[in-house]
This record gives structure tokens, sequence and C-alpha cells, in this order.
């Protein structure tokens, strides 16, 4: 196992993409120190700012509030990540495999374009997460990413497939333009969720405000979600037992697009 | 003396038919202009009253203020260069450069009004014309979340409603105007058709909207929150649908509100769609002057239209992460330079928070409050009237504005590029 400590708290940004389980698997603790980061605009070693323990593992401890960290674990391959603080933007960005846990809150797009892998976030997650960065043309591509919090505007945008759950509320356009892939919120799902998407499907437990291009269809007990449910319990989620045998209003939409997608709201009746 | 046909750089319709009658180096009269023009032309034709550069306060030499920004922002490690929207193209060629030499962010006024435009135009292009083909061919023409009879006068007049093109002889005659705004406004008068919605929905009726033209079903109850009934919103989408050659004016009523890019992704969407039926084109409302040339420069030499950061040399591009105000609202700017603009009375408190606490250098062409608060302040000449150069009209057509005055200060354009200079001999 690695351990880094932060010691200096950056007053800049600091972008930390060497931060990665499977960047630090063959190097050993003085290589590991020696990696550059960027401070400002100015390259330092990640030495300069943290504590470093151990080397060639993938299993990598983070502590300290990394807030102003970005970029940690971006399009990593394999190893685990765990954070014992804030993480800073772009967790997880682009990661392919491995596993990244933080006890704390992420920055905005956390696990944005990722395209495999998994992140449990025990606090909020920022806008973005799992989205689309501007001008991309797809979202999360395959992945989980559990929030335990709040997360922020945009989750889930133009996602390609994957699965977002989301314990407290999310904010406006979750899951827009959504290409496949699910996102679930057990909290309250803001304001125009679905916008734009062709396929996909969100899942509500609170009946949110939604587009004049959603139509309903039926109340039914859908199969899957049972499936989605018992994973979600597996991986820590605590899942109410009615969740999984009661019914769910289903809405198609959106029209406006290709109209195969469906927002499922729990039906507590 | 007369000058024919100047261009009046105060907002994005960048007029270019004003006469100014120029009488012992002071502008007398502006024939044509409105009164946001004229009160322009008369502002910064005023003899200069203040030294050309300070450091603290005290009037220096423009060679020592240039040291002193050089050294200040060479030694910052997460510069921003902000505003750039009233000065021309060719000082934001320099700021850009200016931005890559040091590893910093460039970000300009587009960011805290039509940012969003850009962002949606990214994401699903734009679907756009110019103002003469406004003039010559449309016989609609939707003013969304826009007030141009109070922002851009001279809008309606010389291009989109009342005057005279090839196959619109009759002018106003030829033409509907639809208005959608939150209030009635001093607009609403032009209109034919008004609208009044609520504050923050406009991406509902813009998606209903979508949806009605397409011939798609829509829920009566997804509408009940706009302040529309879907009968109103029907009777808007066969106008859309039927014109010969519809535009859409986006304001920042749309790019300001709940939703923003998605409301200017709403909007591109429909227009896009209605292509399917008719010619429809979609303008965003460009404030000031050249905040549009900003764009244009920004996109040629970085490939991005506002919000770029060069901390690592080659430019990336994240609004969110490299704008304006999310850098100083998380305090990591660490040095502001900013260029004919006023972002100290401009962006909200946090924001200005940070200016106070890092060093500021101002260039602009009148006294303001980031002048003031600036520890090294440049004045300049006002582009169009003591200084020439490029600008872009909002439809992204470029001008050249002609120097009227003789200038006592030098130009945007000037105080960079030795500023770009010397910056380039420190870091050398
Ligand atoms: S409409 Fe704009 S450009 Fe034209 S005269 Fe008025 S302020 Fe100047």
């Amino acid at each position: 196992m690695i351990r880094l400590a932060l010691k200096t708290r950056p007053d800049l940004p600091l972008e930390a993409d060497t931060i990665r389980p499977d960047y630090f698997a063959q190097k050993t603790e003085a290589e590991i120190a020696k990696l550059p980061v960027l401070h400002g605009n100015q390259f330092c070693a990640l030495g300069d700012f943290f504590n470093v323990r151990g080397g060639a593992s993938d299993q990598l401890v983070l502590e300290g509030d990394l807030a102003q960290v970005k970029r940690i674990g971006t399009g990593m391959e394999y190893g685990q990540i765990t954070i014992h603080g804030n993480a800073g933007m772009h967790l997880g960005a682009g990661m392919r495999a491995g596993e990244i846990v933080v006890f704390g809150d992420a920055g905005d797009w956390a696990g944005a374009e990722m395209c495999g892998g998994k992140i449990h976030i025990h606090g909020n997650a920022g806008h973005g997460l799992g989205g689309a960065y501007r001008g991309s043309r797809h979202g999360m591509n395959r992945g989980m990413i559990l929030v335990e919090g709040n997360a922020g505007n945009e989750t889930g945008s133009l996602m390609r497939r994957g699965l977002v759950a989301v314990r407290g509320d999310v904010g406006e356009f979750a899951g827009a333009f959504v290409i496949a892939g699910t996102l679930i919120v057990f909290g309250s799902l803001g304001r125009r969720a679905g916008a734009g998407m062709k396929r996909g499907t969100i899942v509500a437990y609170q009946q949110p405000e939604l587009l004049p291009t959603f139509t309903f269809d039926c109340v039914y007990q859908p199969l899957y979600l049972r499936l989605i449910l018992q994973t979600l319990q597996l991986e820590g989620f605590s899942i109410e037992e009615e969740w999984r045998t009661g019914a769910y209003r289903r809405y198609s939409g959106d029209l406006n697009a290709l109209g195969k997608g469906e927002i499922f709201v729990y039906d507590q009746h | 003396m007369q000058i024919e046909a100047a261009i009046c750089a105060f907002c994005g319709c960048l007029c270019d038919d004003i006469v100014l009658t120029i009488e012992s180096d002071r502008i007398v009269q502006a024939k044509n202009a409105c009164a946001l023009g004229k009160a322009w032309y008369t502002a910064h034709s005023r003899p200069p009253d203040l030294p050309a550069a300070r450091v603290d306060g005290k009037s220096v030499e423009v060679e020592e203020a240039i040291e002193a920004a050089a050294i200040l922002l060479t030694k910052a490690r997460y510069p921003i260069l902000y505003g750039l929207s009233s000065t021309s193209c060719e000082a934001q060629r320099h700021a850009v450069a200016l931005a890559e030499a040091l590893g910093g962010c460039i970000d300009c006024c587009t960011s805290v009004c039509h940012g969003p435009s850009g962002m949606a135009v990214q994401g699903f292009g734009e679907p756009t014309c110019t103002l003469g083909e406004v003039k010559n061919r449309a016989d609609l023409v939707i003013y969304w979340g826009s007030n141009p009879a109070e922002s851009h006068p001279r809008h309606m007049s010389r291009y989109a409603v009342t005057s005279k093109g090839r196959l619109t002889p009759n002018g106003r005659k030829n033409r509907t105007v639809v208005l959608v705004d939150v209030r009635s406004t001093p607009s609403s008068r032009f209109a034919d058709l008004l609208l009044t919605v609520r504050p923050g929905i406009d991406f509902e009726i813009l998606w209903a909207l979508r949806a009605l033209v397409l011939g798609r079903k829509v829920e009566p109850a997804g509408l009940a929150e706009t302040g529309i009934t879907l009968a109103q919103l029907t009777h808007l989408a066969e106008l859309m649908k039927n014109c010969r050659y519809g535009v859409l004016f986006a304001g920042q009523g749309l790019t300001q509100s709940a939703g923003n890019q998605m409301n200017l992704s709403a909007a591109i969407l429909l227009v896009r769609d209605l292509n399917q039926f008719t010619k429809f084109a979609i303008i965003p409302m460009r404030g000031h002057g050249n905040v549009t040339g900003v764009d244009q420069v920004l996109t040629w030499q970085t490939g991005y239209p506002f919000g770029v950061n060069f901390s690592r040399g080659y430019p990336r591009f994240n609004p969110g992460e490299f704008t304006m105000v999310d850098v100083l609202r998380r305090k990591e700017a660490d040095a502001v330079l900013s260029v004919a603009s006023d972002p100290a009375a401009s962006l909200p408190a946090e924001a200005v928070q940070r200016l106070t606490e890092v060093p500021l250098i101002a260039i602009d062409t009148h006294e303001s409050e980031t002048t003031r608060l600036a520890r090294v302040s440049f004045m300049a000449s006002t582009v169009g009237i003591r200084a020439s150069g490029t600008a872009y009209r909002m439809d992204n057509v470029p001008l050249f504005l002609k120097q009227a005055l003789t200038s006592i200060y030098p130009s945007d354009e000037e105080i960079l590029g030795r500023l770009l200079e010397r910056v380039r001999e420190l870091k050398a």
C-alpha cells in the first residue's frame, strides 16, 4: 500500500494527473515523490506537496483536504484509490477500470467521460458528475458512480452507458441528452431531468417536475430494477424492501429526441 | 470637418452610417447615432484629464508602468486576463499571445453574458445569418429575452423591423414581430405578438415549441408553470413554420436565466428543426461593441471562444473551471489583468473580493471602479474615436473602425503589444 499525506496545502490549483495507482505500481517511493504535478503554471514534484510512504503497489491511500487537487486518478486503468478528505475537480475522469473511494466531497466533473471502473463518493459531488465535457459527444460510457450525498447540475449528461446512483438530491438537467445508461436518484430530482434523452433510464423516488415532452405510459413493476437495486445494496447502499417490490409510474421521452428514454417514478400508493 | 460613414462601437449593432462633425478635436455632432451612441461619442471625445499610466495611484511614465505590470504578471503563477469586449481585434490578438506567454487563463465578457451561447453552439452548431439578410429577407422576427429598444436602439430600424430591403420593400408591413419576455418593456409596443412568460422557464417553452413544430405530442401539464397556454404556443409554432424567412434574436434573458446554455441549445435546436419547413436563423444579441470579436479572435487563435487556460503551454477550454468568476470565487487567480472592462463593478461580490486581494492591472479608456482599484492602471484611446482597429458586428461581420480624433493615450493594442514584448523578455 502507498500512503500520500498532504503536507503543504497548495494555494493554487494543483493538477495531479500523475496520482494513478497504475503509474505507481512499478515505482519506488523515491520515484513516486519525483513525479511531476502542475502547480499553477509550474511543474513541481509530487513530494513537494505530499509525504510519500511505500511504493510498488496499486493500492493508494490519500490523506488531507485535496479540494484544490485536480485530476486525481484521471484515466487510471487499474488499482484502488482511497481518499480520506475532499477531492478536487475531474476525479477519475476518463478512468477505464479500478476503484476510487472518497470519504469526503468531490469537485465538479467527477467521473466525467469515464469508461469503466467504480467511483464511490461518501460526501457530495459537484456538477457534471459522470457527464460530458463541453463539446464532447458523450459522457460516461460504462462504469458505476455511487454518491451518498447530493450531486450538482447536469449529472450524467450525455451518458452513453453505465450506472449513476445518488442518495441525495441532484440539480437541474440530470441525464440531459442521455444516449443510454441508468441514473437513479433517491432524493429530489431537479427540473428538466432527461431533457433531450434518446434512450436510457432515470429512476426517481420523489415526483419530479417533468418536461412537457414526456408522456405517462403506465404503472408497473420493472423487474430489472430489482436487480439494479440489489446490486446497489451489495455495494452498501441501503435499499428499502418496498422499492424493490413496489410499482413505478413510467413516463417515456424525450419526444423531441428519439423518445425511447424512460423516467420511472416510484409510486407510493 | 465632417467624417462620413463612421462606425459607432458602443453596442453590437456597430452602426456604420454615422456622420461626425468635428471641431477643434472634439466631436460636436454624431448624426444618425442613437442616444446611447451620442452619449458614447460625447463621453469619449472629452479631452483627457487623467495621467496615461499610474502605479499605486501615482502618475508615472507609460514605460515604467509597463515594467511594473510585466513584473507583477510574470511573478504570478495563475494569472487571468479578462474583459476585451470594447477593444479592437488587434489588441485582443496581443492579449491571447500574452496569456500564452504567461501560462495563464484568458476569459472575456462573453463568459458573463453570452458564454452559454458559445457552449450551445459548440454542442449543436449555429444556423445563423447576417443582419443584411435579416434586412432584405426576414418576414418573421422574434426577440427572445431581449429589449432592443433600450439595449440596441437602432437594431429594429436598421436591420430587423422597419428597415426596407429587397424582399421586404414595405419594411414594417412585410414583417411579423414577436417578443417573448418576462415583463413588458419599451420594445413591447413594436410587437405584433407579445408573449409574457414567467421568469426562468424559457427552456420549457422552447422545448414545447420544438415538439409542436415537429408535430409531436405536448403534455399541457408541463406548461402549467410557464404562464402561457398550449394554444398560444401552437399559434407561435404555426407562425414560425409558415414564414418565408424567420430569425430568432436570442437575448441575455435567455443566456442569463435558469438553464443558461441549455436555453440556447434549445433555441438552436428549435431553429434547426424549423429549417425542415422554412428558412430560419438565430443571432445572439451581443451587447458590447466588439464582444463578438473576442470570441472570433480567441477561437481563431486557440480553438475556443472563452474560458481558455494556458497553464500547460497549450490551450484548454472548460467553462466553470477557467472562467473569470469561477477562478476568482475559488480564490485561484493570483494576478488579474483587466482590459476594456470593469469587473470590479460588474462581477458578483465574492469574485470582486478576490480582485482586492491580488495584484490588479487595468487598461481602460476611462476611470472606473477597476482602474481605481488597480495597482497599475493605463488609460487607453477609445477604438473608433481616438484609435483605429477591427471590430465584429453581432452577426460576425468584421468592420474597420477609423480614428476620428487625435490620440493622446496609447491604444490598447500598443499597451498590450509592449507588455507582451516585456513579458517575453522577462520570461526568456
Ligand atoms: S444602435 Fe448601437 S451601434 Fe448603433 S448608434 Fe446606437 S449604440 Fe451605436
